[in-house]
């Protein structure tokens, strides 16, 4: 029991950290209330290190301390600190700061069970976790738009969940258990396993934004905070795609699992990309794009067993948080619209050379930390002899570069007029800049990450 | 002293050196821009000075970089690599003696500049796959920048055309060397392992080498993936065209015989027949398509297309050969080959450009006479246009002369390809009196020569065109003696 405890540290720190904000909160102590989200969430995030390495289960078997969990803490909880810092930088001053800090740490939460789940309950409890606080973080703003996007996002969400915890029942029903170790047993049941599947698919994809479970996606990051969107497009969808890793590792291959995944890969980046290419509003184009990001995600999980699979999540989890975070960073510092852009480049070279950075990083471009992450993903589908796979991620790569210089070409025009976007937020600038850090220097400092991941 | 890496990085290291300046002064900028690339010119002469050793590749610089994946900074050359090496370190000095003139955003544009040199550098020093690849790329991404920040009129959607085209092209690239690698045991990037031990085989190895051919095609660029390069040269700064077809286009060609030919042997030599007939095909259609342009650059931009379709018959030929005398001419021709082109390609380009920034025009039906106002230019395009057309004594002849013979001797019916050399001589000779004689229209009549700076950029390019011309041994022994001792 003692030991079992120890291995979860990480997150009864996370749960701990959420409390104390919110005591802080009904304190009207907004200020104190952030401090103690950003040392808790970097102390949860150190206290992870030690378990770099352990392969191990807690509470018999429901809980999975591996390289995916640990992992997980060590990226999503930085970038659940950069999100409230960004937070600060949108939100300050307004009704209900502190409540904000607190649903971003439960909702982080949510997304650490979801990364480390080894039982199906645990997998449900994940999605509902953090799908919660999601809901509120949406509706924060309590405007008409706002109260739409998070209605929608409800309204899916509570669909998608009850499909899912119906089709898992399927699984119990098969197996005789709800452990994900024990899904090996669903063979004998084909039409249960299927339908099994299904379920999953449809509830860890509606959380992870892919195709055809992604509509509330735009909607939802438009009508949230910038900030929010920003924490949506990165902390959930992560776990819900390292879940995804979870489930299908115990998942017998006859089952044809890695073709599914395969295929929604496809259907999700083909989908991004394309709906990208015609958005006008910048937090929109983003929100497409992630859905497109959702679907490299999936090729490390298609190739699930193979050498470089966890690599390659893992590596590129952290590109895609520091990338996407940085990107809604100055999205948040320049404003929502396009139009919002012109210019950028000129007036403010450092911030236009950091979108222009971080938005080749989403395309690929090396030396970049996206670069690194893709290119790992790639060899993972070759390594599991999914070739068509790999190409359509490429030439998806392609397109996707004529969505991101839709941003970078006008941000190098002469503006028209005097630069619009808010005053420089210290806040916003520093989140940016610690996010070009990692953008620049993970490529050459990937092996920081391969040698502690494991085959 | 690890004088590889020094030369690679130098112009880096210069790039911030601007950057820490501040984005303001363009004198200071050009300033480190010009010393930057010297230095740069000064490590490469003694990269040159130490030479390279008869089998694999000398001057080899390495240590850890990601020892998980078995990746690791590699540098080093052998006689293919470092006369290209040579010739970037040139050209870049004299693009950036060139671009003094811009002050328009001069701080940025020296930093791609430079960053675009250590990229180049990177791409034909680099014996890692992995950081081939990242060098292959970041190339890319600074020319994209040069084009749409400094180029002419339409400059935006030519380098949206240019990125788009090429990164759709080099992706293949990278599923190869990802082929390359998981076929490796135990897994490597080591470019050296790749080559000494093909590591695929059978489909495998025929996948690999079209996804290269893809690649390589495109950025030779070869007929029918050629449209992306008129439209990016049209569009593009001067400079910016200089290093497009002196030094970028090479990567194609370079590609060709490091990748292509050495680690897929077995699949080149079955595919070669297929490979020496798009080269054929592209240096006719580049000949002939030159024929039919009015616009300077244009022109001489589709000459670029016809000289590099050369090099891709001599390496297709060089796949073919049954001996390794035979083949060593036909990759001597080839490597020499390049070398020419990005000697007399840029110093053309450089000499339109002077033109345009006078006339403010390139087409050569506004012109006539431009001899009696500006003699300087005129002869040294006609130097530049004589050598282009292959003219005994001017640096491309002893390589097109190689190439020919090595052609004649493995496939004969591949000697049509000689016609070409007809088709530029009549384009450039129709070009020449077009331009530089008959009569001056009034407007022209008070056109400045060359001036100190412009005479400085060219000349070098034109002493070595005759230099190589008469005396190409200095270059080919250097190229021979890897050559000779290439096992396929």
């Amino acid at each position: 029991m003692a030991h079992d405890l120890l291995l979860l540290v990480p997150e009864i720190a996370v749960l701990l950290t959420a409390v104390v904000v919110l005591v802080c909160e009904m304190l009207r102590r907004p200020r104190a209330a952030l401090s103690v989200t950003v040392a808790g969430l970097a102390l949860a995030a150190l206290s992870a290190i030690p378990l770099l390495g352990v392969e191990s289960t807690a509470f018999s078997g429901t809980f999975r301390v591996d390289a995916l969990s640990t992992w997980a803490c060590l990226i999503l909880l930085p970038a659940t600190a950069l999100s409230a810092l960004l937070a600060r930088a949108e939100l300050a001053g307004e009704e209900g700061e502190g409540t904000v800090y607190s649903l971003l740490c439960f909702t982080a939460l949510g997304a650490l069970i979801l990364a480390g789940s080894g039982d199906l309950m645990l997998l449900v409890l994940g999605v509902l976790l953090s799908s919660l606080g999601s809901f509120a973080l949406v509706a924060h703003r309590d405007d008409d738009r706002a109260t739409e996007a998070a209605m929608k996002y409800f309204v899916f969400g509570s669909v998608s969940g009850g499909v899912m915890i119906f089709g898992v029942s399927y699984w119990v029903g098969a197996t005789g258990s709800t452990l994900l170790a024990a899904l090996g047993g669903v063979t004998g049941a084909p039409p249960a396993a299927a339908l099994g599947l299904v379920a999953v698919v449809v509830g860890l994809g509606y959380k992870a934004a892919v195709v055809p479970f992604h509509f509330w996606a735009p909607d939802a990051y438009d009508g949230a905070p910038v900030s929010v969107a920003g924490f949506l497009s990165v902390v959930p969808k992560i776990g819900a795609i390292l879940a995804l890793a979870q489930v299908v590792r115990d998942l017998p291959v006859g089952l044809g699992w890695p073709l599914v995944i395969a295929a929604i890969s496809v259907l999700t980046m083909t989908y991004g990309n394309l709906a990208a290419l015609v958005q006008r509003n910048v937090v929109r184009l983003l929100a497409y794009s992630s859905v497109a990001q959702s679907g490299y995600f999936l090729l490390g999980v298609a190739a699930t067993g193979g050498p470089l699979a966890r690599p390659s999540l893992v590596v590129f989890a952290t590109a895609y948080a520091a990338m996407n975070l940085g990107a809604f960073a100055v999205v948040l510092r320049t404003g929502r619209d396009l139009d919002a852009f012109t210019g950028l480049g000129r007036s403010r070279p450092a911030t236009g050379a950091a979108m222009v950075i971080f938005l080749l990083s989403l395309v690929g471009i090396p030396p970049l930390a996206g670069f690194a992450g893709k290119f790992l993903l790639f060899g993972a589908a070759l390594a599991s002899h999914l070739l068509w796979l790999a190409i359509a991620a490429i030439l998806n790569s392609v397109l996707s570069l004529a969505v991101y210089l839709r941003i970078v070409v006008p941000m190098y025009r002469t503006p028209d007029s005097a630069p619009t976007g808010r005053a420089p937020n210290p806040l916003a600038s520093g989140v940016w800049g610690i996010a070009l850090a990692v953008t620049v220097g993970l490529g050459a400092a990937v092996q920081l990450i391969l040698g502690r991941v494991g085959p | 002293m690890p004088i590889v890496t020094v030369t690679l990085f130098t112009p880096l290291l210069g790039a911030l050196l601007v950057l820490s300046g501040g984005l303001h002064s363009a004198r200071r900028a050009h300033g480190i821009g010009i010393a930057t690339t010297a230095v740069t010119l000064l490590g490469a002469l003694a990269m040159w000075a130490r030479g390279v050793g008869p089998s694999g590749f000398s001057q080899v610089e390495q240590f850890a970089w990601i020892p998980s994946i078995g990746a690791a900074y590699r540098v080093g050359v052998d006689g293919i690599s470092l006369p290209l090496v040579l010739l970037t370190a040139l050209l870049f000095l004299l693009a950036a003696v060139y671009s003094a003139r811009i002050r328009e955003r001069a701080p940025a544009y020296v930093i791609l500049m430079l960053l675009l040199e250590t990229a180049s550098i990177g791409t034909f020093t680099a014996l890692d796959g992995l950081l081939f690849y990242v060098f292959f790329e970041v190339s890319l991404v600074s020319m994209y920048f040069m084009i749409a920040g400094w180029g002419h009129e339409d400059r935006q959607r030519a380098a949206l055309m240019f990125f788009l085209y090429t990164l759709l092209g080099s992706l293949p690239l990278l599923l190869a060397i990802l082929g390359l690698y998981l076929g490796s045991s135990p897994h490597t990037f080591d470019m050296r392992v790749w080559i000494a031990h093909p590591p695929l085989s059978g489909t495998a190895a025929t996948l690999a080498l079209i996804a290269m051919l893809v690649t390589f095609a495109v950025k030779i660029p070869i007929f029918p993936v050629h449209t992306w390069l008129p439209a990016a040269h049209v569009e593009a700064p001067t400079a910016g065209s200089v290093i497009l077809a002196g030094v970028m286009l090479k990567f194609g060609t370079y590609g060709l015989v490091r990748f292509a030919l050495q680690m897929t042997p077995e699949a080149f030599r079955a595919a070669g027949v297929v490979i020496l007939i798009l080269g054929v095909v592209s240096a006719l259609y580049g000949a002939f398509a030159a024929l039919a342009q009015t616009d300077l650059k244009r022109l001489v931009a589709y000459t670029s297309v016809n000289h590099m379709g050369y090099v891709v018959v001599a390496v297709a030929v060089a796949a073919l050969a049954s001996g390794p005398a035979v083949r060593a001419l036909a990759l001597d021709g080839a490597v020499l080959q390049m070398v020419s082109h990005g000697l007399v390609t840029g110093a053309l380009f450089l000499l339109v450009g002077m033109i345009q920034d006078r006339a403010h025009t390139r087409e050569t039906a506004a012109f006539g006479g431009l001899l009696q106002v500006v003699p300087g230019l005129g002869w040294a395009f006609v130097l530049a246009a004589f050598a282009s057309l292959g003219l005994p004594g001017l640096a491309h002849f002893p390589a097109e002369f190689q190439i020919f013979l090595a052609t004649l001797r493995v496939s004969p019916p591949a000697v049509v390809v000689v016609i070409g050399i007809v088709v530029t001589a009549a384009l450039y000779l129709r070009a020449i009196g077009r331009t530089f004689f008959g009569e001056l229209p009034a407007r022209w009549a008070a056109m400045a020569d060359l001036n100190l700076r412009e005479w400085l950029a060219v000349a070098p390019l034109l002493v070595l065109t005759v230099v190589v011309g008469v005396a190409p041994f200095w270059v080919l022994d250097v190229i021979h003696t890897t050559t000779a001792w290439l096992h396929l």
